[in-house]
């Protein structure tokens, strides 16, 4: 197809429009037995044959955080490319923690809207079991200062554990109502092939019972075992293009309405305000922009909830709910797939897993099967017009959000 | 009497009298309530049939814990084995997990091994919780000498429990170096590591009486009984 | 030589004397640049630079918020630690080890260096929290 044709369809901005045809993840869980870019390249396959395309494919963006440090391997976007025999697509790979995902969605889309290229295949993935668990925890903790956090022991669940505390303490949250959240997200992932967890727990298994807390033992206080996403391997894949190419694909497009990414302060404490998510804030308001639209218009989303009270927070910074009130509407079932506004229907991170990489894509993954009514039965959104998924790297230092909207 | 029978009661190690563990019930995360017991002696051909699919598991090091729990079953089994025990675990009268151990003297227990065959509910957690708090509190025993042969392992029951290192001691499991649980240690991580209610309802404790197989074994993907 | 500094500082910015925490390239505050070189040459000068001043965290401060982790990284085999987010009177803030027996968010605090790790024979020195 010819580039003068391609470019014809761009929004009023005078922007190309992008969409996405075709998806593919692999299961999450424990996935040691098999290699990275393997994983990913079975992701990839079923993003192409989604999309109903062998080949064709003009560049290749990797998102993943720590192969280097997880699988002693690195140039992983040159091997899928040829594990893939897609030689000579150009491929690069982009990093960004657990938000390693999303930024390479963000710079697919970057890629086709700057008109150089108009196929890209974007594959997120991450291998987090080969190693034990403590150094798992060690290596996601190499996000924080190496000097003024890493060595003291911090970790992610700290940190999410400290910012827990204060949110209690401000808004009177108490851990049963994180254990609500947990129970819906687990609910959702036992739906969900692909999910790590597919295990529904229940809130006298988890909170009520007399033998609860040992079951559901601390991790950081206050957040306990099922209050955060277990640790995963998996991979996730999608395939976008321009909207004005995308006939000749199997499926329609989902189109991309809005991207926004922003960053904050690397060490937690120097945010102003501990309570503060601002690049979340940012992320989001940067996206409705470009959408045109507000979070009134967001029918379901998939927010970041490694850790349980994230899902709430990130549904107020995003402006889903006042401050401190997402809790009165999860437990009103608001937040239920069969509620006003859907949160996390793929299971979320909590149970769907976490493979920090593949995170991003895994929720864009998510967004194309709702919009294009396709999730599995009991967790099929209705009649959903734009997904929200918002990407949390570091804790909240560096932020995407992505809203795709049925076209 | 014939000279075989003679033979065999000459092989066989005296069995001392141990207290039963008092059957208990946890509930799990899923609200599914499992009842942990002492198995019975004539339950082991079952519980070898349990183990036996895992012999050959490499990952985890299922294939270790399978084999050697096997093996040491069956001397339980076939009296070869002096004072030994095996602790089950049913969720609806399916073993989950089990665990077993044995008594070097009244003041010296020796742990074995635990194994969970239904994954992701810390089945595995609860049943070594379980084992210690038979050796410390029914068979009021000093100390239990431990050994873990797998990374999970060390981590749930090394660091977990804060067990002592004792190097210089050997377990009777051959060359891991040895870890002890001491009462003091046992009792500073009660709290947090060991629960369950007795006794366990009349109905509930029904559903234990015949063990059932599992029909499938995370373990091994596709494997069906 | 090998003699450890037992202090943990903040670095403020000699233009506009904004207080950081880790010490930052370029003020947070008026953009004004630091050369790192000023805390590994001795004689370091250059022209027209004023060197950021260093002073020790210290004194008291105020708990923001706590945690109890108890699932450490590779490297630490305490089976759980303490951890405590504060503020100092000059405003700056501080995560570090919890040394208190009952936290409360709000409670007065005072800080010391201590050993926060030992990794291999190497001692790591840090902000410990105690009670005032
Ligand atoms: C919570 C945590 C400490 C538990 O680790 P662990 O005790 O070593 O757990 P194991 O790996 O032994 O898990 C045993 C089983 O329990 C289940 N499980 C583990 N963590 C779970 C969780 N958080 N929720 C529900 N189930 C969980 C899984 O089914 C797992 O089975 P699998 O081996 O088939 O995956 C660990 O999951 C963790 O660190 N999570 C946070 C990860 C993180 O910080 N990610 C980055 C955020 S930005
Ligand atoms: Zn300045």
């Amino acid at each position: 197809m010819k580039k003068k044709q391609l470019l014809k369809e761009k929004t009023s901005n005078g922007v190309r429009k992008v969409g996405v045809v075709g998806i593919g993840h692999t299961k999450f869980g424990n996935l040691s037995d098999y290699e990275l870019v393997d994983i990913m390249a079975y992701a990839s396959l079923n993003a192409m044959e989604d999309a109903g395309i062998d080949g064709g494919i003009d560049q290749v963006i990797v998102g993943n955080m720590g192969a280097g440090m997880l699988n002693h391997q690195t140039g992983i976007e040159s091997a899928l490319v040829s594990t893939l025999n897609l030689e000579p697509a150009m491929a690069e790979l982009v990093s960004n923690g657990p938000a390693s995902g999303s930024s390479a969605f963000k710079m697919g889309y970057m890629a086709i809207v700057s008109g150089m290229v108009d196929v890209v295949l974007v594959t997120a993935g991450e291998q987090m079991r080969r190693v034990t668990g403590w150094e798992a925890t060690d290596f996601v903790a190499t996000l924080s200062h190496p000097e003024v956090e890493y060595p003291y022991g911090l970790t992610l669940p700290a940190f999410a554990a400290m910012f827990t505390r204060a949110y209690m303490a401000k808004y009177g949250l108490t851990e049963r109502q994180l254990s609500l959240i947990a129970v819906k997200d687990h609910l959702n992932a036992e739906k969900n092939p692909f999910a790590h967890v597919q295990l529904p727990v229940t809130m006298e298994g988890i909170a009520d019972s007399c033998h609860a807390s040992v079951v559901n033992s601390y991790v950081s206080e206050p957040l306990r075992l099922y209050h955060m996403c277990p640790v995963s391997d998996g991979a996730s894949s999608v395939v976008m293009c321009a909207m004005d190419g995308a006939a000749r694909f199997k499926k329609k497009p989902v189109r991309i309405a809005g991207i926004g990414s922003a960053t904050d302060t690397h060490c937690v404490h120097n945010r102003k305000d501990p309570l503060d998510l601002k690049a979340v804030r940012l992320a989001a308001e940067m996206a409705y922009k470009m959408a045109g639209i507000g979070p009134q218009d967001i029918s379901f989303a998939e927010l970041h909830d490694a850790f349980v009270i994230l899902e709430l927070c990130l549904a107020e910074e995003v402006g889903f709910f006042e401050k401190g009130k997402a809790i009165e509407a999860a437990e009103k079932g608001e937040t239920e797939v069969s509620g006003r506004l859907p949160i996390n229907p793929s299971g979320g991170l909590k149970a769907k897993g976490h493979p920090v990489g593949a995170t991003g894509i895994s929720q864009i993954h998510e967004l194309v099967k709702q919009l294009r009514s396709e999730a599995e039965k009991g967790r099929q959104v209705k009649n959903p017009k734009y997904g929200l998924a918002i990407n949390f790297g570091g804790f909240g230092n560096n932020v995407v959000a992505t809203i795709l909207a049925k076209e | 009497m014939n000279i075989a029978y003679e033979l065999e009661m000459k092989l066989r190690p005296p069995q001392k009298e141990m207290l039963p563990y008092p059957a208990k019930f946890i509930t799990m995360a899923s609200g599914e309530k499992m009842v942990i017991r002492q198995a019975k002696r004539e339950e082991i051909p079952l519980l070898l049939e349990v183990i036996e699919p895992l012999i050959k598991v490499e990952k985890d090091f299922y294939d270790i814990v399978a084999a050697r729990f096997y093996a040491e079953l069956l001397g339980f089994f076939r009296y070869r084995v002096r004072d030994e025990y095996c602790l089950v675990g049913t969720i609806d009268g399916v073993v989950t997990s089990i665990c077993n151990g044995r008594l070097v003297n009244d003041d010296l227990g020796m742990s074995y091994h635990t194994m969970t065959i239904k994954r992701g509910l810390r089945c595995g957690a609860q049943m070594f919780a379980a084992k210690m708090e038979y050796h410390i509190e029914i068979l009021n025993q000093k100390e239990v000498f431990i050994v873990a042969e797998s990374p999970i392992g060390f981590r749930r029951w090394m660091i977990e429990y804060q067990l002592e290192p004792r190097f210089h001691v050997q377990h009777e499991l051959g060359g891991v170096p040895t870890y002890v649980l001491t009462r003091d240690l046992y009792f500073a991580a009660k709290e947090r590591l060991v629960t369950g209610t007795r006794p366990v309802p009349e109905e509930l404790l029904k559903t234990s009486d015949t063990l059932i197989l599992p029909e499938e074994y995370p373990q091994i993907p596709g494997w069906h009984r | 030589m090998y003699r450890v500094d037992k202090n943990v500082y903040a670095y403020k910015c000699p233009k506009c004397g904004q207080l950081h925490y880790p010490a930052p390239m370029r003020c947070k505050k008026c953009g004004y640049r630091r050369y790192p070189e000023q805390e590994i040459e001795p004689n370091f000068q250059r022209e027209g630079y004023k060197p950021w001043e260093k002073t020790p965290l210290k004194g008291s401060c105020k708990l923001l918020t706590y945690t109890r982790l108890w699932n450490l990284p590779i490297g630490f085999d305490q089976r759980y630690l303490d951890f405590g987010l504060v503020e100092f009177e000059n405003g700056i803030r501080a995560s570090g080890r919890l040394l208190v027996d009952k936290p409360k968010i709000g409670m007065k605090l005072n800080v010391r260096v201590g050993k926060i790790k030992e990794f291999y024979g190497k001692v790591c020195y840090g902000l410990q929290f105690v009670k005032s």
